[in-house]
């Protein structure tokens, strides 16, 4: 199939609001505030006054950074469990560890993401690691789903047959063959959990009202979208450009592991 | 089949009580309670102490819990801690928009992810495939809270079409107060549906017993509806038991973005509060919802394609 939009236009989508947030904090723009929702300056003041376009340097790290962490914890823990189900020779370990999740799947994850972010005086790194917690059943599920699928294979029979290692065996051949599904899978999980780092903090239930946070600038200056939209809309496109970026991605990703299976058959 | 249900069920039993058990313990570590959440400024500790007692918060876990899960088995949720009201009230005064919400974007969002599906699987590849792909890809990337504050500021604030938030009266006598929040929350949902119908529908087309079909002149309407779309519905059925998940956080933030007084609404207040027995109730009860929609999706999947297996 060709390719509908070129690769570069989808990581620069995801490249542009990843730099703004990781390099945004160093850059400090010394603004004084001025009156709510005035249009002067590069993109124009918030319903506080202060100057949007620093706000937007400040405001990355959170928005970005949490939903990273959460994906980061979330695959460490799940691929881990994942991994472990798959590769035992004892059913009852597999059970062990994948049945307890079974039992977690169907919790509303924002409900629980909310009330912890409440419970802890929304500590970024509580609502980060009860996003985590939310993605770990499915992918443990994704993961031991793939193993699976590479541990039943020839080569592992044969690797097996040459004594190699179980070590060698099961983070060597079968960890790898296990990356194509994962990194489809970070795509839209990545979207998935910005965007419910992004809600908790719009629905003011996580960070102050008042933080520089993408997510929260749009929801404090909303009623201001009509006067001076660059408030609502620079940090909006930001988080969107992140998310269609990675979505993108992720498609490519899929179809090439789908053309690799077709290949192989 | 009964056998798979029997077993399904058993689960769907254990996970009720492991759940319960989860949201008592998630909402019981929350720092703070509603004696502190209340009077912080105008009692002194004491009198905290006092209501403290007087409210039941002084004692151990381990007895609240008993106590908490054996009021719930006979249908008392408990006392809210800031109204004084039973929480059952709570809970029925504000499932009513919720529900009405809900279903109401269901009932366009299935047959139209179906029909959407369907139309790009049998097209595999076409230009309105590829048209239909790109677009659900790039609505999938938005945020429903920004769709939302978009779609206020152009409808109801700039052309005045459409009210912003709800203005009293009850959803299903006033429908106009439904098109934009089931508007916000179509978005997601119909993406993330119709692609698991395309990918379905596409899967069971590339079937042996469907290309055998076809050879044997089985009449392409008929091909469709009775070998593909059972099949094709299956990653949808499921996929439509995650999306609820999606849904639920959908609801969530466009209930407070129209101020409607439902289900997410009366959350959020609990939250705040600390008003541990509402928030528990409520919790408790959107988690028995989406474990029987689970339930029900698996159970459906069951009887289009009786081959599924609990335990894999």
């Amino acid at each position: 199939m060709r390719a509908r939009i070129p690769l570069a236009l989808s990581a620069l989508l995801v490249l542009i609001p990843l730099l703004v947030a990781i390099l945004g904090p160093l850059i400090t723009i010394d603004v004084k505030p001025g009156l709510p929702y005035e249009k002067g300056g590069l993109l124009g003041t918030d319903g506080l006054g202060r100057d949007v376009f620093s706000l937007l340097l400040a405001g990355g790290r959170t928005a970005l950074g949490m939903a990273l962490g959460a994906v980061v914890i979330a695959y460490l823990i799940g691929g881990l469990i994942g991994l472990l189900a798959a590769s035992t020779r004892h059913r009852w370990v597999d059970e062990a560890l994948i049945r307890p999740l079974d039992v977690l799947l169907p919790l509303p994850s924002l409900l629980v993401i909310s009330v912890v972010a409440v419970g802890w005086r929304a500590s970024p790194l509580a609502i980060t690691l009860a996003v985590a917690m939310v993605n770990v059943p499915t992918v443990a599920r994704l993961v031991r789903a793939a193993a699976l699928d590479a541990a039943s294979g020839p080569v592992v029979e044969a690797l097996r047959m040459q004594r190699e290692s179980w070590i060698g065996i099961h983070l060597g051949y079968v960890g790898r063959a296990v990356l194509g599904p994962v990194a489809a899978d970070i795509g839209t999980r990545i979207t998935l959990a910005v965007f419910l780092v992004a809600s908790v903090n719009f629905l003011g239930l996580g960070l102050s009202p008042t933080a520089p946070d993408w997510a929260v600038s749009v929801s404090r200056n909303r009623e201001g979208l009509l006067l001076q939209p660059w408030a609502v809309l620079a940090p909006a496109l930001l988080l969107v450009s992140f998310t269609l970026g990675f979505n993108l991605l992720a498609d490519r990703l899929v179809h090439r592991t789908r053309r690799l299976v077709e290949a192989k058959r | 089949m009964r056998s798979y249900a029997g077993q399904r069920a058993a689960l769907a039993v254990v996970q009720l009580a492991v759940l319960s058990i989860l949201v008592f313990v998630l909402t019981a570590l929350l720092p703070g309670d509603a004696a502190d959440m209340r009077f912080t400024e105008t009692l002194t500790p004491e009198q905290i102490a006092q209501l403290r007692a007087q409210l039941g918060l002084d004692r151990p876990a381990l007895e609240r819990f008993t106590h908490w899960f054996g009021n719930v088995l006979t249908g008392d949720l408990g006392t809210s801690l800031i109204s004084g009201g039973p929480v059952l009230d709570i809970v029925k005064a504000s499932v009513g928009a919720t529900l009405v919400l809900t279903l109401a974007t269901l009932a366009i969002v299935v047959p139209l992810a179906v029909a959407l599906g369907i139309l790009m699987g049998t097209r595999e590849n076409g230009r309105l495939d590829r048209t239909i792909t790109s677009i659900t890809l790039a609505l999938s990337a938005i945020p429903d809270f920004v769709i939302a504050v978009v779609l206020v500021a152009l409808f109801s604030l700039k052309l005045g079409w459409l009210p912003a938030t709800w203005v009293g009266g009850s959803l299903l006598t006033n429908p106009v107060l439904l098109v934009l929040p089931v508007a916000v929350l179509l978005g997601r949902t119909v993406c993330l549906l119709s692609r698991q119908v395309r990918a379905g529908t596409i899967n069971a087309l590339h079937a042996d017993y469907v290309v055998q079909a076809r050879r044997l002149g089985v009449p392409r309407r008929r091909l469709l509806l009775r070998h593909v779309l059972p099949n094709a519905a299956v990653p949808g059925v499921q996929e439509l038991a995650r999306t609820g998940d999606t849904l639920l956080g959908g609801v969530l933030v466009v209930e407070a973005i129209f101020a409607i007084p439902g289900f997410a609404t009366a959350l959020v207040d609990g939250v705040e509060t600390r008003d541990v027995p509402v928030v528990q109730g409520l919790t408790l009860v959107l988690a028995v919802a989406a474990l029987l929609i689970n339930l029900g999706a698996d159970l459906v999947c069951n009887r289009l394609v009786p081959r599924t297996e609990l335990l894999r």
